[in-house]
């Protein structure tokens, strides 16, 4: 009975120690960078299926909403998915530039125009506009392009 | 390759001119040495409304090619140059000497590989989806997000085994040269000088080019619009 509780008392400090390691190594950044990648994979997969739908030559509307609704929602949340921990110093194989950590304002100008062209996507797609529909998805795939120059690394694949 | 270098024996045959790739041969092949270090070129500095175009015109190409190889000009059939392994293995030790027109038997598989790794990587890339969705190959909507990105991958990498069988085309052709044989020449003019003992090649007529290429491009725009016949 003793060696066991003494046994649990040291599991517990190892798991509090490792806990505490991780803290200082910043776990809230790695965990950020990870969804981040997650949440940037979605939008693109939004994306995908946006553009499938309308290669069908007979869209879901319905399935479109959906799509810029989450493109959107996705957008206004961007910037938060940067916190100053959530770096190359966190050892997250990633794509983000340190620039979006040095170049702040030019980075949340971007996310900016994205949230503008995104929020406007989706309004257009919500009322059915079919003819503000595509100058409206291009100018959302615009804005993506437009800070991935600056802000990405190209593609690794 | 071309043959016909004097061997041993066929020193005192005359020789003549003798055509012996036709055009349409001849025009694909440029073509496609054009268009890849362009798609190349084009993808890399993000112009990828031009590289998927260079990509439709090389399916083309690469389909005709493929035809060509069926019903064209003697020396551009399948069945005159793909040897078996014995022939390719007695050439390959000088055996056979340079005694016929056309692809000799180890070019023929090099015709072979470079057909091949060219019509895989055209292959993968209607199916490819850049990072964002933003740009894809048309037929990626048969394929999920992820699996775009895994084919987009495989894209970049069969790339380079392409340009590995080209540089030993290169190598080979550098070969012949030291060989004094021009292999470059004939492929631009479609003429070489040959020894006339040797029969030359039978040339397809322009209705059959007419027809090949006819169809050519058809399946070339039925893909190129997602395997569909809405325009």
């Amino acid at each position: 009975m003793m060696r066991r509780t003494a046994l649990n008392s040291i599991i517990a400090i190892g798991l509090g120690l490792s806990a505490s390691a991780a803290l200082a190594s910043g776990l809230g950044g790695v965990e950020a960078a990870k969804d981040r990648q997650v949440h940037f994979k979605e939008m693109g997969k939004a994306m995908k299926t946006i553009f499938d739908q309308l290669k069908s030559g007979a869209p879901d509307q319905s399935s479109i909403k959906v799509q810029t609704a989450l493109i959107a929602d996705h957008a206004k949340a961007l910037p938060s998915w940067f916190p100053p921990d959530s770096g190359p110093s966190t050892g997250v194989k990633m794509q983000a530039l340190p620039v979006v950590w040095t170049d702040k304002a030019k980075f949340a100008e971007k996310a900016h125009n994205l949230q503008i062209a995104a929020a406007k996507l989706n309004a257009v797609a919500q009322a059915g506009n079919t003819a503000e529909f595509m100058p409206a998805l291009k100018a959302t795939g615009d804005a993506c392009k437009s800070c991935h120059e600056t802000f990405r690394q190209k593609d690794p694949d | 390759m071309i043959l016909g270098a004097p061997g041993a024996g066929e020193a005192e045959t005359p020789l003549r001119a003798v055509r012996v790739w036709d055009l349409p041969t001849r025009l694909v092949h440029w073509l496609i040495a054009a268009l890849i270090p362009f798609s190349w070129w084009s993808a890399t500095h993000d112009h990828l409304s031009w590289h998927r175009l260079s990509g439709y015109v090389l399916l083309g190409l690469l389909a005709f090619r493929l035809i060509w190889g069926v019903v064209g000009s003697s020396t551009a059939r399948f069945s005159q140059f793909v040897a078996g392994p014995r022939t390719v293995l007695a050439y390959a030790r000088g055996r056979l000497g340079e005694s016929r027109i056309g692809h000799n038997p180890l070019g023929g598989w090099s015709v072979i590989a470079l057909l091949t790794v060219l019509a895989l990587q055209i292959g993968l890339g209607l199916f490819a989806v850049d990072e964002d969705a933003i740009e894809a190959g048309p037929l990626s909507k048969f394929v999920s997000f992820d699996t775009g990105r895994a084919i987009t991958h495989w894209h970049h990498e069969i790339f380079w085994v392409l340009v590995a069988l080209i540089a030993v085309h290169l190598v080979a052709i550098l070969v012949y040269v030291l060989r004094r044989k021009n292999l470059v020449g004939p492929m631009i003019t479609g003429v070489a000088r040959l020894s006339s003992s040797l029969t030359a090649p039978a040339l397809a007529s322009p209705t059959r080019v007419i027809l090949a290429a006819a169809l050519a491009a058809s399946l070339t725009w039925f893909v190129a619009h997602g395997l569909s016949f809405k325009s």
